[in-house]
């Protein structure tokens, strides 16, 4: 019965197009020449996109971490709550990249998953610190193939994008990893004879409290 | 009998107890033991048995997973309508904006998580749990907005469902803590947003079906224009 009344509903939306109400405007076609990235180019910045989406999970986790009453870390966990809205931006910033080059018509569902990030808890501050740091380490090596296959293709060597991630993205990566370096170092150091203390200190140091 | 009383009544109060002194107790157990660790189990921020009965605990969780997951695909709701082909920049800041606010939201919520002694587990998901089918951000406007206003609505639901968790009048189910959160952080802005977005698609209604539809592209391209400009 059901099938039936299906079948009828379909012939219906078949037939009647010329008297359906109309919601949208039609597409319409301009010229495409100006859309010029390549396929390999712009496959890695898509991958590129998703990876700092699951940055920006990971970085939401360690905020969890940090946040919880057994822990209480709130320096710690407003770094990585920061930055875990920066890598969110950072997925932005190349998106619109992707579109002010003419793309993203078709294919933008698929473009990013959320999926749980992988790991949950730290021993402490400066393993969440290093952690970052591989992370952060990771995303500027997949940075640097992107723009290598940007630039490698035979026919097309896409000389701005290229340029714009070489310098606004890479500029912006090794900055971060300075700054993560330096403080992990800093902490690890402080946490050398005086482990609960020094992290303590160093949380409170990360809200701006001079203690 | 006065003896039974009494009995009674100290027997109901301790089954009543819930963290009345607990964590000093720990602190007098394990303090001045030969051993160098201290565990105090009960030395947290759990309160009002938060975890330990009904499913508000994880309920919350779930709902920090929703707006997360919400505010990536209201993400690509706005970027899809910045294309060149659609070009619709009123409504690319519309989702724009719904985007920042779930992500916000998102942050928030597993601050709370933890602020009641709990963790955050970005694998949990509601018992309301509805799988959405054919999911695409690549729609028209009327779509997307249609969209739009069953995704708030969605929220908005949940919320009433976690707020019906946890003002069960029960010992065990009752977390007037969780209750006004949601109220203040979440029920009355949702409500706002939702009536917002049924005002657009009522306006686009009409916009298609007066005037024999003629009007249908200007209308779109006003409207759009509109949505740069407010909000």
């Amino acid at each position: 019965m059901k099938a039936i009344l299906l079948a009828i509903v379909g012939l219906l939306a078949v037939c009647l197009p010329a008297s359906a109400t109309q919601c949208h405007v039609n597409p319409v076609n301009i010229p495409r020449e100006w859309v010029t990235m390549h396929r390999n180019c712009r496959m890695s910045m898509r991958q590129q996109i998703q990876m700092e989406v699951a940055a920006s999970l990971q970085y939401l986790a360690m905020g969890a971490h940090f946040s919880k009453d057994v822990i209480n870390r709130p320096g710690f966990s407003k770094l990585f709550f920061d930055a875990a809205s920066e890598e969110r931006e950072h997925a932005m910033k190349l998106i619109e990249y992707l579109l002010m080059r003419g793309e993203l018509t078709t294919d933008v569902t698929t473009l990013l998953q959320v999926r749980a990030p992988e790991r949950k808890t730290w021993e402490d501050g400066v393993a969440a610190l290093e952690h970052a740091l591989r992370m952060e380490s990771e995303v500027t090596k997949s940075i640097r193939n992107v723009i290598k296959s940007c630039e490698d293709d035979s026919e097309f060597n896409d000389y701005h994008l290229v340029d714009y991630l070489t310098g606004e993205f890479l500029e912006e990566q090794y900055k971060g990893q300075r700054d993560i370096a330096g403080k992990a170092s800093q902490l690890k150091k402080l946490m050398d004879r005086h482990n609960a203390l020094g992290e303590f200190i160093f949380d409170k140091k990360l809200l701006g409290i001079d203690i | 009998m006065k003896a039974v009383i009494v009995a009674l009544s100290c027997l109901l109060a301790l089954s009543g107890t819930l963290a009345a002194d607990t964590c000093y107790q720990d602190v007098s157990l394990d303090c001045g033991q030969a051993s160098n660790t201290l565990a105090l189990p009960r030395c947290n921020a759990v309160y009002g048995e938060y975890g330990r009965h009904g499913n508000v605990a994880t309920e919350l969780q779930a709902y920090a997973n929703l707006h997360l997951e919400r505010s990536y695909e209201y993400l690509l709701s706005a970027a899809y309508f910045n294309n060149y082909q659609t070009n619709r920049l009123g409504f690319s800041k519309l989702f724009k904006k719904l985007s920042d606010e779930a992500w916000e939201k998102t942050i928030d919520i597993i601050k709370h998580v933890t602020m009641r002694g709990d963790e955050m587990n970005f694998e949990q998901r509601s018992t309301m749990k509805v799988e959405r089918k054919n999911y695409t951000v690549e729609l028209h406007e009327l779509e997307a907005l249609a969209k739009a206003l069953d995704t708030q609505k969605e929220i908005a639901e949940r919320a009433f469902y976690i707020h019906r968790e946890a003002t069960r009048n029960s010992q065990h189910l009752h977390d007037p803590e969780v209750a006004q959160y949601l109220e203040e952080e979440f029920i009355e802005d949702q409500s706002k947003k939702i009536r917002e977005l049924a005002g657009h698609t009522s306006d686009l209604k009409k916009f298609i079906t007066t005037n024999n539809g003629q009007d249908l592209s200007l209308a779109l391209y006003l409207f759009d224009e509109y949505l740069q400009k407010s909000g």
